[in-house]
């Protein structure tokens, strides 16, 4: 259950064969006991059944990866870029900065829009959290961390708290308020805690509830009010990078990728896995469901970004170029789905058209690489930050 | 000797988790990109970056600031 086994050794009676030796103690079906570890070792060996030893369990785990491949083979009866052929082109794409927001001490590594369509958090390496109106460019709160690189931050769906975590391996929530004597950091409230650097985190549909994803390769569900873990979600093999909520009117799934170039695609409720799919060459720093929640793209460190269709349970689409070198470090889709923004480590941001798999247009004006992109709730805009310390809109 | 134990969970977990991943529900590629088409198309009047929305409803359009002398 924990991603950490702590062995506590101690000298007694074992609970088995009763002799006094080093114990170790251990946990069978949620039963704590003491047993010797000669009894372990026996007990160990007695749990494998007959045929079953560790190469033979490897072979059948190979046989089925195959047979999934197969599987998903079979119902690959087209490609989306030709079911795309008899849709429209999209005509020439402008796109300008309107707004630079400037005001981060160092590199802008995360951010959030807030419902309102307006405000947007962002968070820094420098430990700064900032809460910025994007309309007017005032900035109407600032929250310093205890800590440095904070690489995830959220946006309550109410508007009236964020979150935000990083080094200090926990996630902590603060509640926005409009009163200018309040200290905001008296206010806050530590509601996750991992053994690792907190990597995102997301309020599920109400306040009550974040979903975290840590570099100790773990999701965990937890109640802000009382600060308890309410799931955790295990499977990855290394850090998980990135998460993201399926939207809403689809149900209780999220889908997490990471360091290990899996992205998985799990049920809340349980904390099972129902999908994993691990097409990508190297770690996948963002994934963002499809405004249908069937499908979601990924954004990788091998300078592609691929659309997976859950349905169909495979990989539809890459969007990828030769002249792309430079690692995706995020990804989001428009109001539609048409379009697919993706930011880069070569500051520039490409827009790809999503059924048709071409590049539509690409944005200049980052001095350094883009580390977050976020579309506005309605559409209207979207959000860049990179480590050049400013934000775009 | 742990070292044994945990190998031999963890890949049991993954065959068990193999199986659940076999079995599941797959519809073809075409339906879900049908699908898919299908979204954008009923959604892609709503986005206002895909069609573009005139200057006076953009809500980052740049300012024009109306000096009255009066």
């Amino acid at each position: 259950m924990c991603d950490q086994t702590f062995l506590a050794i101690s000298f007694g009676p074992c609970d088995k064969c009763v002799k006094t030796k080093p114990l170790m103690n251990i946990y069978i079906k949620t039963d704590q006991f003491n047993y010797c570890s000669l009894c372990v070792e026996m007990m160990a060996n007695e749990g494998l059944r007959d045929n079953e030893t560790l190469s033979s369990l490897k072979n059948e785990s190979e046989t089925l990866k195959c047979k999934l491949e197969e599987e998903r083979a079979k119902l690959h009866d087209v490609e989306l870029h030709q079911v795309a052929d008899r849709v429209d082109a999209l005509g020439q794409f402008v796109m300008k900065t309107r707004r630079t927001l400037k005001g981060h001490g160092n590199k802008v590594l995360c951010m959030d829009w807030c419902k309102d369509k307006r405000r947007l958090v962002s968070s820094s390496q420098d430990g700064k959290v900032i809460v910025w109106d994007a309309f007017t460019t005032n900035k109407e709160h600032a929250v310093t961390m205890p800590c440095t690189w904070v690489m995830a931050c959220a946006y309550a769906p109410s508007g009236c708290a964020i979150a935000c975590g990083g080094l200090d391996n926990k996630c902590s929530v603060y509640p926005l308020t409009f009163d200018k004597n309040e200290n905001m950091a008296a206010k806050k409230k530590s509601v996750a805690m991992h053994t690792n650097y907190l990597s995102a985190c997301s309020f599920t549909n109400s306040d009550m509830q974040i979903l975290t994803a840590s570099g100790d390769g773990t999701c965990a569900l937890w109640d802000v009010e009382s600060g308890q873990l309410l799931q955790s979600f295990h499977g990855h093999a290394a850090d998980v990078l990135c998460l993201d909520l399926a939207p809403s009117e689809t149900g209780n799934t999220f889908v997490s990728g990471g360091c290990d170039k899996k992205a998985m695609v799990w049920d809340l409720r349980s904390g099972q896995c129902i999908q994993s799919f691990e097409t990508h060459d190297s770690d996948i720093n963002s994934v963002r469901y499809y405004p249908s929640g069937d499908a979601f793209a990924s954004a990788s460190d091998d300078a592609t970004c691929r659309l997976y269709d859950l349905r169909a349970d495979r990989e539809v689409a890459i969007y990828s170029k030769e002249s792309i070198i430079f690692g995706a470090s995020s990804v989001d889709f428009s109001l539609s789905g048409r379009l697919l923004f993706t930011g880069y480590n070569d500051y520039t941001i490409n827009v790809w058209d999503v059924l048709k798999g071409t590049r539509v247009s690409i944005l200049f004006g980052h001095e350094n690489r883009v580390s977050t992109l976020r579309v506005s709730p309605d559409g209207t805009a979207f959000c860049s930050g990179s480590w050049d310390h400013t934000l775009r809109v | 000797m742990s070292n044994n134990m945990t190998k031999t969970a963890e890949a049991r977990k993954a065959v068990e988790q193999l199986k659940l991943e076999v079995n599941i529900n797959r519809i073809k590629v075409s339906k879900a990109a049908a699908d898919l088409l299908a979204f954008c198309e009923t959604h892609a009047k709503e986005d206002p970056l895909v069609t573009a929305v005139p200057s006076s409803e953009n809500p980052f359009r740049e300012k024009k600031l109306f000096c009255i002398i009066l």
